[in-house]
């Protein structure tokens, strides 16, 4: 009993490594045959052509849920960004998708503004403040917080949300707020179908490259190293904490843009969307498709949900049980998800971009 | 001043029962490091096999003594096939719980269906004293809840097995040279915490019925309240569970509960921000 919070805390260096170390041990057979080429722009080329084709065969109800579908992959992004990047738990990321969601579900119940160019920068910029808040408060400070701490702090944040949501007459108590108006371009109103699907994926793929040029970049680098070893990155001089609080802020903004997209498709938000449900659903994506990669995070939002999807008719019950089996098989035998058959280790770190004179010494003193 | 006896027995109780969720959660974060978030879903468990005893016609109070042995013989089968694999990487821990504790809770309800089901207090009735009536079976929680955490202290800091558990966590290596099998402990270690789990389990059900997010409802209460009293003794869980059991039952009486509600969860983490070590940071039983 007496190992307390000593051990705690000296364990809070190590364990980051301690991840590394586990996810190391998962990838070992993986793909990056011998030709030595790279896997990961073929992955993505496959997923955009799907994504670009899919609407062209695909029934009218089913394109309704791909795009249901494209958005949630959008929020998986967000949350991969945060923990497959920079190492930050996140159980809390549903508090920023659903609170753009309520945000901007009152701005058109409210006062009528339902224009794309207001209501999608709108919800961003309130993803962003409450990722801002949180974030700011539960990484900055003095002492820099354990992981731990942070994992909870934001679960718990989700869960206070999703009460105050609940309880709350003027955002519709349990009920939420129903049927919110169309977003509209002008006098065009994006109704659910293809329109509003390639809307969507278009955005996606706009995310998606500015994000696969951050997670390049030198900030990208310096990001990595804080998920391998937070300590060392700290030594080098950067400020590891404010990384952190950064990262956690556009994390923010990407979920609260998928959440703005989500209420406006769906029609309604519910107190559900900001509560632990759609926390945990956005890890499971990540988890399964592979975090530390974006286009894992796309993976295993299609895939989760499409399983779902599919099985929900014949096996409703059953299937939450299959996910959670498949859920522990991934976390003990896979930690590096499904993309890991066939990306290699070396191609999921990758390379960053140009060095700045500035750090090239740091950058040497790195290097072994 | 019948009302304001009322209102502390209220608060009392649902402190009391909070203190029993967080034991076992307690004891498994002090002890090995691990946040289990399945532990909610043990809770369920000790909930559904004492519904199981009722269902099939056996006495109650069976399926109230079953239910942590049951609870704790499958935590100790779960800590050798799963759990044991977590110990370096405390998130990954983290999310192995949430899966095992997601397929327990899904398992759970396909057994009994989107229903609250009833399980009648094994004690009815109430106790009077004078104008006041004082749920009998209210007070026999807390009158457990005070024998089991007594007990728990003694085995902890009085017996050969707490000696031999506190010395498993405190140096495992030394613990090893000296003889004790270190596997066998972490393994006792979590089916005890687990099995304390069931027995509150057992022992809420009348009060709050069983329904499938029975356990998740007190998860992050027991949580928060494990790092308000800090991580690391026996004492410390215990005490924050106290606090935090408190105030959320307190505060609804002089505040909107919809406020009262969120406020405890803010005023915790703004706690644990300022004192990471908790209310009591010692070391120790």
């Amino acid at each position: 009993m007496p190992k307390s919070m000593g051990a705690v805390k000296q364990a809070i260096p190590a364990e980051i490594g301690g991840e590394a170390d586990v996810a190391m041990g998962g990838s070992g057979t993986a793909g990056q045959a011998a030709s030595g080429r790279k896997v990961l722009p073929i992955v993505e080329g496959v997923v955009l052509v799907a994504a670009l084709l899919a609407p062209l065969v695909l029934q009218d109800y089913l394109t309704v849920f791909a795009t249901r579908v494209i958005i949630l992959a959008l929020f998986a992004l967000s949350f991969d960004l945060v923990w497959g990047y920079a190492g930050i738990m996140s159980f809390g990321q549903a508090l920023f998708f659903g609170s753009a969601g309520y945000g901007v579900a009152l701005l058109a119940r409210d006062l009528d503004i339902t224009n794309i160019f207001l209501v999608l920068p709108a919800g961003t910029l309130i993803g962003l403040t409450f990722a801002l808040l949180l974030g700011g408060f539960l990484l900055l400070g003095r002492h820099p917080s354990s992981v731990i701490f942070v994992s909870l702090g934001t679960l718990t944040g989700s869960y206070a949300a999703d009460r105050l949501a609940r309880g709350w007459y003027y955002l519709g108590g349990q009920n939420g707020i129903p049927s919110i108006s169309s977003m509209t371009l002008g006098s065009y109103e994006f109704s659910e179908g293809p329109s509003f699907y390639y809307l969507v994926l278009g955005i996606l793929i706009v995310v998606y490259l500015l994000c696969r040029f951050l997670v390049r970049s030198q900030f990208g680098l310096a990001l990595a190293g804080l998920r391998e070893n937070e300590q060392r990155i700290a030594f080098f001089g950067y400020k590891a904490q404010h990384l952190k609080a950064i990262i956690f802020a556009i994390g923010g903004a990407v979920a609260g843009l998928a959440g703005s997209l989500y209420a406006f498709h769906e029609g309604f938000v519910w107190p559900n969307m900001v509560g632990v449900v759609v926390s945990t659903q956005v890890v499971l994506y990540v988890l399964f498709g592979g975090s530390g990669t974006l286009i894992g995070a796309v993976i295993g939002a299609v895939i989760v949900e499409g399983v779902s999807f599919w099985l929900s008719d014949n096996y409703r019950e059953v299937w939450p049980i299959i996910l959670g089996v498949l859920l522990l098989l991934v976390i003990l035998f896979r930690p590096l998800g499904l993309i890991s058959f066939v990306l290699g280790e070396r191609e999921r770190v990758g390379s960053f971009g140009a060095r700045p004179k500035e750090t090239e010494k740091e950058k040497r003193n790195a290097a072994p | 001043m019948a009302n304001a006896f009322v209102a502390a027995f209220e608060i009392l109780s649902f402190g009391a029962i909070i203190v029993l969720i967080v034991l076992g959660l307690g004891i498994i974060a002090s002890m090995m490091g691990i946040f289990n978030f399945a532990q909610g879903e043990f809770v369920l468990l000790g909930a559904y096999i004492t519904y199981l005893a009722y269902a099939k016609g056996l006495p109650i109070w069976a399926g109230m003594v079953a239910a942590p042995f049951v609870v704790g013989a499958l935590g100790f089968v779960l800590e050798a096939l799963i759990i044991r694999r977590f110990y370096a990487a405390p998130i990954v821990a983290m999310l192995g719980t949430y899966a095992l504790g997601l397929i327990i809770r899904e398992t759970v309800r396909g057994l009994i269906g989107g229903f609250y089901l009833t399980v009648p207090e094994p004690i009815g009735g109430s106790i009077d004293i004078g104008a006041m009536h004082i749920s009998a079976w209210r007070f026999t929680i807390i009158v457990i809840t005070l024998l089991v955490m007594v007990c728990c202290y003694l085995l902890l800091s009085r017996t050969n097995f707490g000696l031999r558990m506190r010395a498993t966590l405190e140096n495992p290596s030394l613990a090893r040279a000296s003889g004790i099998s270190t596997p066998l402990m972490y393994g006792a270690t979590f089916a005890f915490g687990s099995a304390l789990a069931g027995l509150a389990g057992a022992l809420i059900v009348p009060v709050f019925s069983l329904y499938a997010d029975l356990g998740l409802r007190f998860l992050i209460q027991g949580f928060v309240a494990v790092m308000v009293g800090g991580v690391g003794s026996f004492i410390g869980p215990v005490a924050g569970a106290g606090v935090i059991g408190t105030l959320s039952a307190a505060l609804p009486w002089v505040m909107a509960p919809v406020v009262a509600d969120v406020l405890v969860f803010v005023l915790a983490i703004v706690f644990i921000k300022f004192r990471p070590q908790g209310l009591i940071a010692g070391r120790g039983v």
